[in-house]
């Protein structure tokens, strides 16, 4: 199924489960949900050796009765429901083993789309935006990463291959926001040096083994002090997953749990740090952003807001098709791909997409608010039109390709997909580039 | 020329008008209000009649010189429509006349066709957090193609080698990647008290010249530029912190201000020699930086005067440097105090020192035989290609355009600019030569606001270090280009060699030296002509 809108009435139970036999293994994946309008969309990402997933979904607040909808290997679906509908979702990874235990539990109710959207002014749209999506992203990143960092801790106490699990679906879950955050790169989280702080890119492994290895007692002061290539989401995805997603939990060694729980809360505070710095109640970026082109803001003009937001969706598709992708296909070469450690790459560069999607449509998880689709709409639909079909196709082509990453740049068929997959970005690259960013700041 | 010149200018116009006055009393017509536009090649200069008025007169001189003043008289016309070259700029005003008297000087304004295209056709229209980080708009695919290579080796972390991607980082560095020092193609920032030197570091020396490039002497166990970061296990050069000391100032008309001056404790792993000299160097801006290698050099040298030939209290002067691939001394460009002849090794420069990445032009690591070494024969540890991509896609940075140039307090600024002397170093308009190799940044008509040469900046500002010919009272003109949009980018306004300043007014005010006469012309503003300084400059 492509991520297109459906009549899917999930009244029409396939079968209604009242348990879910647990097995040892496969791993469970983590969804997301996000709603706009009345349109529900649910992705998760891919786990390694899956021949399939389950959606369970039951109505709330009765949670009764459950439905189970064989997914096949897709692994989103968008649905269009009635205006009311409150409904809980999960879904769980198949293999030759059984069936994995439920993922987190996502709820939503569908809220009516809001009219006022279509004629929403370009101050709401870049208001809308600045707190229903960048500022809820970053949010639900600092929530994330409160969660991770409790899983590291868990793991120095009991070092169980549970807790390695947990620990590792932690990560994951908390990888989503931050690349649903790449799409709006700018502000603190640049200013501040954050990006590097949670993000740093190749991971200083030399002298990472050469910390674990030395006497210093692994503080989170000390810690601190590291280089950047030592603190971030690819560190502790290198500790918690190991070179190539295949670390148990015998194999980590006690300096390594030291480590985790040191950076995990490093990262925590980094986290909390970045949502701190656009909150209201914090040091208000929120309000910066949002009142572009009135006094006081550093937004000299409405129209720079604008260019803001389309800069960094351009930046990021840019990055997924020429960098991200491009870099490790052209040099055939698993050393450079991100989120190599943890096979996570592919959900990464949906993930960045998404970012791109939310921007857009101006929503994240279930904020719903006026966005640059609706400024766009109402100037040149045949231009909305275009973009929305180009970030949904880009998604399409790349959950098209084979997973995992790093094995799909040395195959034949997966290369073949890769290139579609740069096919779509550099199309939607060019729409944004060319159409979008010179008449986006004449837009009334 | 110096203000006292132009003042009189003014004063022998207001003089010349009350001779006109007849014995009989009569009434003096208003002044216009002009306003200025640009329509293709053409200026415009429109005002609305004045009651009474038999005719009308322009006056107009070069901007931002000021001089020479000449007139023409408009007759009864309340237009005037003249062609004008890309790179003209005028200051232009108009009286109003009748039988008996002249009127005073209407607001003056400025005529020019492109003031807003401050890097000429390499100019965009953003005034987002992309401002300085975006390609020139008149690449073509094959620049753009290179352009983004140079951009993704820009961004390029580097970590401790052995290393599958990006190894070779220091032993001893500044920072880890170019973006670091220089995030979204901009400038760095000093630390607060306690805090991090993460986009600005030290050079050292001791007295004298160097015997083969006549520049700062190395520090044994050190260099010419201290490493505060070193890779885990080696140590680095030394800790350095900085404390502030705060002055309280008041301008003319008793408005408050303050001056901070930084102090650096180092505390180095080996004892540094007594006569040791520190200069403090934060991260400038990268962008534009190919028009301004695209200067020819008879421009720049037209614009020096050593030894003040002309009497204007400005000195300008050339820094000649060592090219280390050359082996020998040429004009200097680039740097705070012009210590780079060309970006290619300014780049190769900050690879060598700042990252500890070694080059095909600087191929010996700086720990070379000091117990930093690492041992490891593992360089150059970049290409020639990398360097050259980086290069390039330095000077195809796009320079942003100018914002509210329409603005009647942004005009107004622009004219106080010039009376305060402003322009006699942040000179506004450069034309670009044919540069080799990169079409886009050649033949430009561009706004940088600096005339690339060292001005002695008084006690206040002086690092007490030469670096070649530049004294320890000397720094280049940094450019002015884009300083508005320092707050959106950067999230901070601090400026100066040390980032001292935290505003431009504070910039300002530390002016001394050459500039001690225009820092005293501001000092002696208005408050609402002080703000329109600064929209001017934020109009930048």
């Amino acid at each position: 199924m492509k991520n297109k809108i459906k009549n899917l009435s999930l009244a029409v139970a396939l079968t209604a489960i009242s348990s879910v036999s647990l097995h040892a293994a496969p791993p469970i994946p983590a969804v997301t949900v996000t709603v706009e309008g009345n349109t529900v969309t649910a992705f998760w990402n891919p786990v390694i050796g899956a021949t399939g997933y389950n959606l369970y979904a039951a109505p709330t607040p009765s949670y009764s009765p459950i439905s189970k909808i064989p997914m096949g290997t897709e692994t989103d679906i968008s649905v269009t429901l009635a205006v009311g509908d409150a409904w809980a979702i999960a879904v769980t990874s198949e293999d030759a083993s059984g069936e994995s235990a439920y993922s987190n539990i996502e709820t939503f109710t569908v809220k009516s789309a809001d009219p006022a959207d279509a004629t929403a002014s370009r101050s709401a749209i870049i208001s809308g935006t600045a707190y229903n999506v960048i500022l809820a992203t970053y949010e639900e990143l600092a929530t994330r990463a409160s969660v991770l960092a409790n899983a590291a801790a868990a793991l120095q106490f009991d070092s169980s291959d549970s807790n390695l699990l947990t620990a590792q679906n932690a990560w994951r879950d908390a990888r989503n926001p931050w690349e649903q955050s790449e799409g709006f790169l700018f502000g603190p989280v640049d200013t501040q040096g954050l990006d590097p702080a949670l993000d740093s890119w190749p991971v200083n492994r030399t002298d990472l083994d050469a910390v674990l290895s030395s006497g210093n007692s692994l503080t989170v002061e000390f810690v601190s002090a590291l280089d950047d290539t030592l603190h971030g989401f690819h560190t502790i995805e290198y500790l918690l997953f190991g070179a190539a997603n295949d670390k148990t939990a015998s194999q980590l060694t006690s300096r390594e749990k030291e480590y985790l729980a040191a950076s995990t809360t490093l990262f925590k505070n980094h986290a909390e740090a970045l949502a701190n710095a656009w909150r209201s109640t914090g040091e208000n970026y929120v309000n910066n952003f949002a009142t572009a082109g009135q006094s006081g803001s550093s937004f000299v003009s409405e129209e720079a807001a604008l260019q803001e937001l389309v800069n960094g969706m351009i930046g990021i598709v840019d990055e997924v098709g020429n960098g991200k992708i491009a870099d490790p296909y052209s040099q055939t070469s698993t050393e450079l791909v991100e989120s190599q450690f943890s096979f996570n790459s592919l959900l990464d560069f949906e993930n960045n997409i998404r970012s791109v999607e939310n921007t857009y449509l101006g929503r994240y998880l279930q904020n719903d608010g006026p966005g640059l689709s609706d400024l766009v709409k109402r100037n040149d639909a045949a231009l909305d039109t275009e973009i929305r079909n180009g970030i949904s196709n880009s998604i399409d082509a790349i959950q098209a390709i084979p997973f995992p990453f790093r094995d799909a740049i040395s195959d034949t068929a997966g290369r073949a997909l890769i290139e579609a997959a740069q096919a779509e970005l550099s199309k939607l690259q060019t729409t944004l580039e060319t159409k979008l960013l010179p008449n986006v700041v004449n837009y009334q | 020329m110096n203000i006292k010149t132009k003042k009189m200018l003014v004063t022998i116009m207001l003089v010349k008008m009350t001779l006109i006055l007849p014995t009989l009393t009569l009434a003096v017509p208003n002044a216009p209000d002009i306003n200025v536009s640009a329509v293709g090649s053409q200026v415009i200069v429109n005002f609305d009649p004045v009651t009474g008025a038999t005719g009308y007169k322009l006056y107009y001189a070069p901007y931002p010189e000021l001089s020479p003043l000449k007139s023409m008289d408009l007759g009864t016309a309340t237009s005037y429509k003249t062609t004008l070259a890309t790179e003209d700029y005028y200051a232009v005003a108009v009286t109003s006349y009748d039988d008996s008297s002249e009127s005073t000087l209407s607001n003056i304004d400025v005529a020019s066709l492109n003031e807003s295209l401050s890097g000429g056709e390499t100019t965009l229209a953003d005034a987002s957090t992309h401002a300085f980080s975006s390609p020139a708009p008149n690449l073509d695919e094959a620049g753009l193609e290179q352009h983004l290579a140079g951009d993704a080796d820009f961004e390029a972390v580097f970590v401790t080698a052995p290393a599958s991607v990006n190894g070779g980082l220091g032993p001893v560095f500044n920072q880890t990647s170019c973006e670091g020092c220089h995030p979204k193609d901009g400038r760095g920032a000093p630390p607060e008290e306690g805090g991090e030197f993460d986009t600005m570091f030290l050079r050292l020396s001791t007295p004298g010249k160097d015997s083969t490039t006549g520049g700062p002497v190395a520090v044994e166990g050190f260099g010419t530029q201290l490493f505060q970061k070193s890779i885990f296990g080696m140590q680095s050069h030394a800790d350095v912190t900085v404390t502030y000391t705060e002055e309280s100032k008041t301008f003319a008309d008793g408005k408050p201000y303050s001056l901070r001056t930084p102090h650096y404790n180092v505390k180095p792993y080996i004892d540094l020699p007594d006569d040791v000299m520190f200069s403090p160097r934060v991260a400038p801006a990268v962008f534009g930086r190919g028009l301004l290698e695209a200067i020819p050099e008879s421009t720049i040298l037209a614009l020096a005067d050593e030894n003040d030939a002309d009497g204007d209290g400005i000195s300008g002067k050339a820094n000649y440097v060592w090219h280390p691939v050359e082996k020998k001394t040429v004009l200097g460009r680039f740097g705070l105090k012009a210590n780079n002849p060309t970006l290619i090794v300014q780049n190769a420069g900050a690879y060598h020192g700042d990252i500890g990445i070694t080059s095909p032009i600087f191929p010996v690591d700086t720990s070379t035989g000091l117990p930093q070494d690492d041992g490891l024969q593992d360089d150059p540890e970049i290409s020639m290609e990398t360097l050259e991509n980086v290069t390039f896609y330095v000077q195809t940075l796009s320079v942003p355009a100018r914002r509210n140039t329409d603005k009647a307090e942004v005009r107004q600024g622009q004219i106080i600019f010039a009376q305060a002397g402003c322009g006699s170093c942040h000179v506004p308009t450069i034309k670009t030569g044919e540069f080799e190799g990169v079409e886009s940044i050649s033949n430009q008509v561009i706004h940088p606001y600096t005339d690339m040469l060292l001005h002695d900046m008084g006690e206040g500002l002086a690092d007490n270090r030469p670096d070649f010919l530049a004294d320890g009272n000397e720094w280049r003109t940094p450019p002015l280009w884009a300083i508005g949009l320092t707050e959106v980018v950067h999230g901070h306004t601090f400026f100066l060699h040390d980032g001292r300043a935290r505003n431009l007014m504070e910039a300002i005010m530390w002016h001394g030296g050459e500039a001690e006469d225009a820092k005293n012309y501001v000092n002696n503003l208005s408050e609402t002509e002080r703000d329109a300084l600064l929209a001017f400059l934020n109009s930048l």
